[in-house]
């Protein structure tokens, strides 16, 4: 059980596939100008990426490593194409919000990274955690991102329809911020405090990069 | 760890095969128990565009054998589909043209009403995909949309001189007045002369 949570909290805190592993970049900058989108953007991945593991994982041994891929493609859009055709079906507004970046999950590298660095090689209990916590660390991160980015680039948060906070009048929103730049300007201050956390908290420095993360014994 | 199947031609055509299948199946019963309520959703949000800019009409009929001719005077605007409605006394009172210009991130899905004599009743946006915040004001900023009300169909380029754009927002105001010149065009090369015969 131990190993199961300290394999969960990885996803949210030192290896949070925003953050830290900086994958899936794309759709989260794009779909963060509104909370309810990037909430349901967060619920879609975390069903997808713990749906994905728990097949991956439990068929590994089935599955030859030369044709991995394919297979782990066709897992990932088959639960993508579940979930499409469910927003469509019962959510038309925030699917209509969405929009392209539902199917574009499929090739969304955060899920098929998991299935190929994670799943294809631990056990399903250990798949479960990994997805649940990768895809709650990406939830966390997107959902953050879109609440500063929606309060302060049109001035009100409105939540399936209703409004929840609303600025004062006088506060003229910055544009820019729902623009790509202040996507950019915005994750930058959220992965500086991820990392001042992560430091603080892990008692070493976590360094990062694009592809890996080193760990280095401070203390 | 579990020890992995061997890459025989057998068992990687076996893992293939299997994944599609079952992957396949699943995807039947998904799509067979969505179809309906997708269906019923777009029906009901092309209804509801459709009697807000068709005001006070008895019924909407798809007007399908219009749509290859259509088409093809919307010119590079995707046309979606043509509509007949009629007043309370079942006579012809106006059409409704549903078209689909590009706009800045996507189409924009929207439909036009016109009068019998081609004049613009309205214009209703169903789906978009457009900047939150900037492109999205061609829906949300007051009195916008309404200036295209009277726009005539039969001479939409003199029309269209009139258009007055959202700052921040070109794009997405053009796509809506691309919309209404292709509905004005449809109207003059194809509706125009369909109304006297129709009904």
């Amino acid at each position: 059980m131990r190993e199961w949570i300290e394999v969960f909290k990885r996803g949210i805190s030192i290896d949070n596939p925003l953050t830290v592993l900086m994958i899936g970049l794309c759709a989260t900058l794009a779909v963060s100008t509104k909370l309810e989108g990037a909430l349901f953007m967060g619920l879609a991945v975390i069903f997808v990426l713990g749906m994905s593991s728990i097949i991956v994982s439990s068929i590994r041994s089935l599955v030859p490593e030369q044709v991995r891929i394919p297979v782990f493609i066709v897992i990932i859009a088959s639960f993508v194409t579940v979930v499409d055709l469910t927003m469509k079906a019962f959510l038309p507004d925030i699917y209509t919000f969405l929009g392209v970046w539902i199917p574009l999950i499929v090739v969304n590298c955060m899920i098929l990274g998991r299935a190929e660095a994670f799943s294809y090689h631990q056990p399903v209990r250990l798949a479960i955690a990994d997805g649940l916590g990768m895809g709650l660390g990406f939830s966390i991160v997107i959902v953050l991102l879109a609440a500063i980015r929606e309060l302060f680039g049109s001035g009100e948060i409105v939540f399936l329809g209703a409004r929840l906070i609303a600025l004062p009048g006088w506060y003229r929103p910055p544009g820019v911020l729902l623009l790509f730049p202040g996507a950019f300007l915005v994750f930058g201050f959220i992965v500086a405090l991820a990392k001042w956390y992560n430091t603080r908290t892990s008692g070493r420095v976590v360094q990062t990069d694009a592809h890996c993360t080193i760990e280095e014994g401070v203390r | 760890m579990a020890k992995r199947a061997a890459s025989t031609p057998l068992n990687m055509i076996g893992a293939v095969l299997a994944t599609c299948l079952v992957a396949a199946s699943a995807l039947t019963v998904t799509y067979e128990l969505t179809r309906e309520r997708i269906i019923e959703q777009e029906r009901a949000a092309e209804r509801a565009a459709l009697d807000a800019v068709l005001p006070g009409t008895g019924s909407i009929e798809s007007a399908e054998e219009l749509v290859a001719s259509a088409t093809e005077a919307a010119g590079s605007v995707t046309l979606q589909g043509v509509y007949r409605a009629y007043d309370a006394a079942g006579a012809l009172s106006g059409w409704g043209v549903r078209v689909a210009p590009r706009g800045y991130s996507g189409p924009v899905s929207m439909v036009v009403g016109l009068d019998r004599d081609g004049s613009v009743l309205g214009v209703s946006i169903i789906t978009m995909s457009e900047t939150p915040g900037l492109g999205t004001k061609i829906v949300t900023q007051e009195g916008w949309i309404e200036q295209f009300v009277g726009w005539q169909g039969a001479d939409i380029d003199a029309s269209a001189r009139e258009f007055d754009a959202i700052a921040g927002a070109t794009r997405s105001s053009a796509a809506v007045r691309n919309g209404v010149t292709a509905a004005g065009r449809v109207y003059a090369e194809v509706l125009s002369a369909e109304e006297g015969g129709a009904q």
